[in-house]
């Protein structure tokens, strides 16, 4: 290669590079900007103290919150909502997932459609359509009395409207995901599979389940992040007390007027969200390299 | 070990037939292949073989029994697929292992027969690795070695090699064949390759529009085409429209004689290229007058184009063979099949000229 030539190439690259950064440049000042400088802000301050007027290091204020029952109490609640939600949401989500991965015409479309119906619809009118729903004298209560049932307890203002409510809202993007999962795991790999032998359920077991771990995960992290800081629909449909995280850090914040302990809720709940983002990272970054090898 | 015995066979996707009233037997230990163009209907009478798809009509048996109504996963089949499908999540060991242990047989009879296939695929030491980590041409032999590791009665292969490179697949054809000797399997080999269909097969099952055109051994197929579709099908051929009347069959630029008993009307005249013969003698009784337009060398021979005014002929010369571009020659028919009425072709052999240069 002569010396111009390599300067040519040399050049190129360079031109690639720069143009490489610059599309970067932008989303990536973004987030440093909106997060990991607020964030580190927020982190910072909640481990100072002013003594003597002087700032100094104090993990006083996560003490305050770990020793406080209701705020505990409200973390385990917000636990305990987000992993049933996601349980049934996986219950509900993988069979409809698996029948819209193997089924064609009409039914499945239309079936297709309504799964993706909720993503239409904006959380707060969701919330009062539950309401109407689900309330006392609401609709079910209602069409249960009209054959005879009575004494209908509603969930309503209970978790268990918290959980339909998210339910309902996260099934769009969890089939969407699923099936686009499925979808990766050819018809071939299943028929092979049937050909030395195996049936339905062990072409699940052993075929179609470890093929799908990876879109498992980014549904499970990508709905724990939605669902534990979640607002909207745990305000309007669930209980006074206890309260998820994002509620009650609503409430500190707003009502009680206490800034700081808002700010240790909203770290503790970030930090969280952020181990289940870093694993989300690490099965995107994973899929990608084998990928690569491929 | 097992024949095969396909009766009546048929499948249709709503109005279109894909496979129409197919009979088909297939002998013990034989390796049958079945050749023909895209769309002619032949995976889709694998995959009913394999119990992928259902018969609209007809029946299948493995052995003498019916095996019609099992589904896939109940029949004494394997199949080695187009693609490469060999399970990603699993390590070559599981993918090979993966149907004996639905057996249930114990560890150390599955660890003995995973070992012998791939000794027979000649892969042994490669049980460690991922699927992602073997070029095309192991998979499709782990695939073959995940089929016969099971001992299936027939062994089924959907263009198997038809994703690998061309010095792959005929290195791995051979090796399938020696397998297929070996272990003297029943094998149904499903390709559009006719060169493949040509090395492999004891017999070949050629298809078109869903049916059987002809059944038979590759050379007959070759020397002997039932239907003018397998003869422009299979091989290099020239084929001309002619009119036969009063004996004589009438081409553009020559008369040829026709056997005894062909009635006078429409016919096609196929003429293999190593059976057209070059006389120096551009002027000869029963030969085309011909410019010499092209000449390939392919290797062990020699491919001229000829314009014999009306058309093109293709012609096999030997390698020695001393004639040029530009040079006027006669192109002699020293074999040559007559296609007239929709019956079985006509044969014709002549005596080829002392001069004549051929192959």
């Amino acid at each position: 290669m002569t010396t111009l030539a390599r300067t040519s190439t040399r050049q190129r690259q360079w031109r690639g590079a720069i143009l490489a950064y610059l599309l970067v440049a932008p989303p990536l000042l973004l987030m440093v900007l909106l997060i990991f400088i607020p964030a580190t802000q927020s982190i910072a301050r909640t481990l100072t103290i002013s003594v003597d007027g002087q700032p100094g290091f104090s993990f006083s204020r996560y003490a305050a919150f770990f020793s406080d029952p209701i705020s505990v109490n409200n973390l385990l609640f917000t636990f305990q909502v987000t992993l049933l939600t996601l349980a049934v949401i996986f219950i509900v989500c993988f069979p409809l997932s698996l029948y819209l991965r193997f089924s064609t015409g009409r039914i499945a479309s239309a079936v297709q459609i309504l799964a993706l119906f909720p993503l239409f619809v904006p959380g707060i009118i969701l919330c009062y359509a539950l309401i109407r729903f689900l309330g006392t004298r609401g609709t079910l209560d209602t069409l249960l009395s009209l054959v005879g049932i009575t004494g209908y307890r509603t969930p309503y203002l209970k978790p268990e409207a918290i959980v339909i409510g998210l339910v309902w809202e996260s099934i769009p993007f969890t089939v969407l995901v699923l099936t686009a999962g499925l979808r990766q795991v050819s018809d071939t790999l299943i028929e092979s599979a049937r050909d030395v032998g195996a049936g339905d359920w062990t072409i699940f077991r052993r075929i179609i389940l470890p093929l799908i771990v990876r879109p498992a995960l980014i549904v499970f992290s990508l709905n724990f992040l939605g669902i534990f800081g979640s607002y909207t629909i745990p305000y309007l449909l669930g209980p006074a007390a206890p309260q998820m995280m994002g509620v009650f850090m609503q409430q500190t914040f707003g009502q009680y007027r206490r800034p700081d302990d808002a700010e240790t809720q909203a770290v503790i709940t970030f930090l969280i969200c952020a181990f289940v983002g870093f694993l989300y990272v690490r099965t995107v970054a994973s899929q990608r390299l084998t990928r690569e090898e491929e | 070990m097992a024949t095969l015995d396909l009766i009546n066979l048929t499948k249709q996707f709503g109005t279109v037939t894909a496979v129409d009233a197919v009979n088909l037997s297939v002998q013990d230990g034989e390796f049958m292949c079945i050749l023909g163009p895209s769309g002619c209907g032949k995976s889709t009478l694998l995959r009913m073989i394999a119990g992928f798809e259902m018969p609209t009509e007809g029946d299948i048996r493995i052995a003498g029994d019916s095996v019609t109504h099992l589904g896939a996963n109940k029949r004494p089949t394997a199949m080695v697929f187009q693609k490469y499908t060999l399970w990603p999540h699993m390590k070559v060991f599981d993918n090979i292992a993966f149907g004996l242990q639905l057996r249930r047989l114990p560890r150390a009879e599955i660890a003995r027969k995973v070992e012998e296939a791939l000794a027979l695929v000649s892969l042994s030491g490669y049980e460690e690795r991922y699927p992602s980590q073997l070029s095309g041409g192991q998979q499709q032999r782990v695939a073959l070695a995940r089929a016969i590791v099971l001992e299936p009665k027939i062994l089924l292969l959907d263009e198997p090699f038809s994703s690998l490179d061309a010095i792959l697949r005929v290195r791995l054809r051979e090796e399938l064949r020696r397998i297929q000797r070996r272990l003297k399997i029943t094998a149904i080999f499903v390709t559009h390759d006719q060169e493949e269909a040509l090395t492999l097969a004891d017999r070949i099952a050629v298809m078109n529009a869903g049916r059987v055109e002809q059944l038979d051994a590759p050379t007959q197929i070759y020397d002997n085409p039932a239907t003018l579709f397998v003869a422009d099908f299979i091989g290099a051929m020239n084929l001309l429209q002619a009119q036969v009347s009063g004996g004589r069959i009438v081409l553009s630029g020559v008369t040829l004689d026709a056997p005894p008993g062909l009635q006078d009307g429409a016919a096609t005249v196929a003429i293999r290229p190593e059976d057209m013969a070059l006389l120096p003698d551009a002027a000869h009784a029963g030969a085309w007058r011909a410019v010499v337009e092209q000449i390939s060398d392919l290797g062990h021979y020699r491919r001229a184009l000829l314009d014999v005014g009306d058309g093109t002929l293709k012609i096999y010369l030997p390698k020695s063979a001393a004639v040029r571009e530009g040079a006027q020659v006669a192109a002699f028919p020293r074999r040559y099949l007559i296609y007239a009425n929709g019956g079985a072709p006509r044969e014709v052999t002549r005596a080829l000229p002392a001069e004549a240069l051929t192959v």
